[in-house]
């Protein structure tokens, strides 16, 4: 393989036909500062129909080239399909690399055409930095359960393929270029699709586990003594208006549900007040909380990573700080 | 009779891994290693199915000798054979190459109609090994599986509930079908003490890369990996906040909602 045939980040456009799912657009615009290190273009793929609207958007992340594809089989989404596309599509024109949203779709299918190409593929990179010297990109990523960074890299094969949380890059458009539309149809056989979509019941709105946007957080984490302890953190998340959230070892231990975990594997959050009880700050959670106005952290070890990244500290039990905190917002109510 | 596999992996607790103050390296020694958890969950599903329409539950591994312990593991909770891939040669090993080994491994000691994983590891926490093992199976996918609806062995076809996006998925796939499991339905067994003491001398079947039948060199271990992690640095310690220290936890609270007042 010679990697200098290999040219042009693409990244790959989930969208429901009317919106691109956000992921995809902060990808756009995290790969356009590698294709200008890189000096390579930034290539978008969207697959089927998207709205004029949603188009315009993802040129204005500096995109220099539309590949659309149109064609039956991809509607509604299947990993044969996709994986058998972009297999084919990598194949003719060659892409460096290949950046992913890492949805629940985007992580079926492109570890699975990096497999069939073959090719390597990295998952949850937290940075991603255009080496210079090697043409290579490093996918930079918390490891060990967020112990230490690693650094990953496809030094010899090409495309370098990687799925990328939602939420991990920002959406800042740099505004739309000149920029050029290829077209490319491929139709997928519908005998070949080996998976049927039945039915979909959508979750019940449950507003307490929509964590994303709350403005004042209550986290516990692994030092949390047990479920029983959990009542005086809901009340406290309540009294500032805000939600209770958790890291993923407190969701490993079965305490609380999936959605409410903030981190590399979980949401990433932005809130005015974000407050850790308990949480040993792995950079893995850290990574989800960074954006966050005023970041306070209640350990009782005084060496915990997390009084590192805080604003505020507070070394002491966290059952008797939060029990503190509910007494003095009550008294000043 | 369905014949079911589930691939398993022995993992560190990582949460017990410490970091080397001073070389930032990883101390290894004194953490045990275990069953990664979500694999457990896995198996428990496939022990399901078996109990419900009859049939073999295989698992398989890849790993030091020491692997054999969680093999061990799966066997006292419901599963019938176990298989060891054991070779200096599959070390250093990314998800290309695991998957590479596991399914050659597989084709040789029969097909199997349902595939089972685990989500992630608590280890390399990838989440990319079941979908490359699931085209190395030439398999059909269903990720995210939170409970196994029917499995119609004359018709081939499996039917699943996923999470997924805000909901669930209701879906169906044709056989071989890999599936990852959610750890909501499927809570590990515990094994009763009989089927614990069998397992301690139950037979493991181990294979290396002589007798695995047809295994390319290039692709297995260090040179099958296309993925390389050229470096690991430890995590610089972020710059620390003010600490409050007011005496008692109430004055420590007051202190804190003073400062951040303006905020609430």
């Amino acid at each position: 393989m010679k990697k200098s045939e290999y040219k042009d980040i693409w990244v790959y456009i989930e969208h429901d036909g009317k919106k691109a799912q956000s992921v995809s657009l902060e990808l756009c615009c995290e790969a356009r500062k590698l294709c200008d290190a890189s000096g390579e273009m930034l290539v978008a793929v969207i697959v089927g129909k998207l709205s004029e609207e949603e188009r315009e958007k993802v040129v204005s992340c500096g995109v220099d080239r539309l590949l659309c594809v149109c064609g039956t089989g991809f509607e509604p989404f299947s990993v044969d399909a996709y994986t058998e596309l972009f297999t084919v599509l990598c194949r003719k024109y060659k892409p460096s690399a290949v950046l992913v949203g890492g949805t629940i779709d985007g992580r079926d299918f492109a570890p699975r055409f990096a497999c069939r190409l073959p090719t390597g593929c990295t998952s949850d990179a937290t940075q991603l930095v255009y080496d210079t010297k090697t043409g290579d990109i490093e996918f930079i990523e918390p490891a060990v359960g967020g112990k230490m960074m690693a650094v990953i890299t496809v030094p010899v094969m090409r495309p370098q393929v990687g799925t990328i949380r939602p939420g991990t890059f920002k959406y800042q458009p740099i505004g739309a270029r000149a920029f050029e539309i290829r077209e490319e149809h491929f139709d997928f056989p519908p005998e070949k699709i080996r998976t049927k979509v039945i039915g979909f019941l959508p979750d019940e709105l449950d507003e307490t586990l929509n964590i994303a946007d709350a403005e004042y957080i209550v986290c516990v984490g692994n030092g949390l003594k047990g479920a029983d302890t959990l009542p005086r953190y809901r009340e406290l998340a309540e009294l500032l208006g805000g939600k209770l959230a958790c890291t993923r070892p407190v969701f490993d231990r079965g305490v609380l549900p999936y959605k409410l975990v903030i981190g590399q594997s979980g949401v990433v959050v932005k809130p005015k007040i974000y407050l850790a009880f308990g949480v040993s700050g792995a950079v893995n959670h850290v990574t989800g909380i960074l954006d966050s106005d005023v970041i306070v952290a209640v350990n009782k070890d005084p060496d915990a990573a997390i009084f590192g990244y805080c604003t505020y500290g507070i070394v002491g039990d966290m059952d008797e700080i939060c029990d503190a905190l509910i007494a003095e917002l009550k008294a000043r109510h | 009779m369905l014949n079911i596999l589930v691939c398993v992996k022995q993992v560190p607790d990582v949460n017990l891994v410490k970091i080397d103050p001073a070389t930032g390296s990883l101390i290894r020694a004194g953490v045990p290693a275990i069953l990664n958890p979500l694999d457990a969950n896995a198996l428990e599903a496939a022990v399901q199915i078996k109990e419900r329409y009859s049939g073999t539950v295989s698992v398989i591994t890849m790993g030091p000798d020491q692997a054999a312990e969680a093999l061990r593991e799966c066997l006292a909770a419901g599963a019938d054979r176990a298989i060891l891939l054991s070779d200096r040669a599959f070390a250093n090993a990314d998800t290309l190459a695991t998957s590479y080994v596991i399914a050659k491994a597989a084709e040789m000691i029969g097909g199997f109609d349902l595939i089972f994983c685990g989500k992630e590891s608590l280890d390399g926490a990838t989440g990319q090994m079941a979908s490359q093992l699931a085209e190395r199976f030439d398999a059909s996918l269903l990720s995210s599986v939170k409970r196994v609806l029917s499995v119609n062995e004359r018709e081939k076809v499996v039917m699943a509930e996923r999470e997924y996006t805000n909901g669930t998925q209701t879906a169906s796939a044709i056989m071989p079908c890999l599936m990852t499991v959610e750890k909501t339905n499927y809570h590990p067994r515990i094994p009763n003490l009989k089927s614990w003491k069998a397992s301690r001398t139950a037979p493991i079947e181990r294979y290396t890369s002589e007798t695995i039948p047809g295994l390319d060199r290039a692709q297995i271990g260090d040179p099958g990996s296309p993925t390389k992690v050229p470096r690991t640095y430890p995590l610089e310690k972020g710059p620390g906040g003010k600490m409050i220290r007011e005496g008692s936890a109430a004055k420590d609270a007051a202190k804190l909602l003073d400062l951040v007042a303006d905020l609430i």
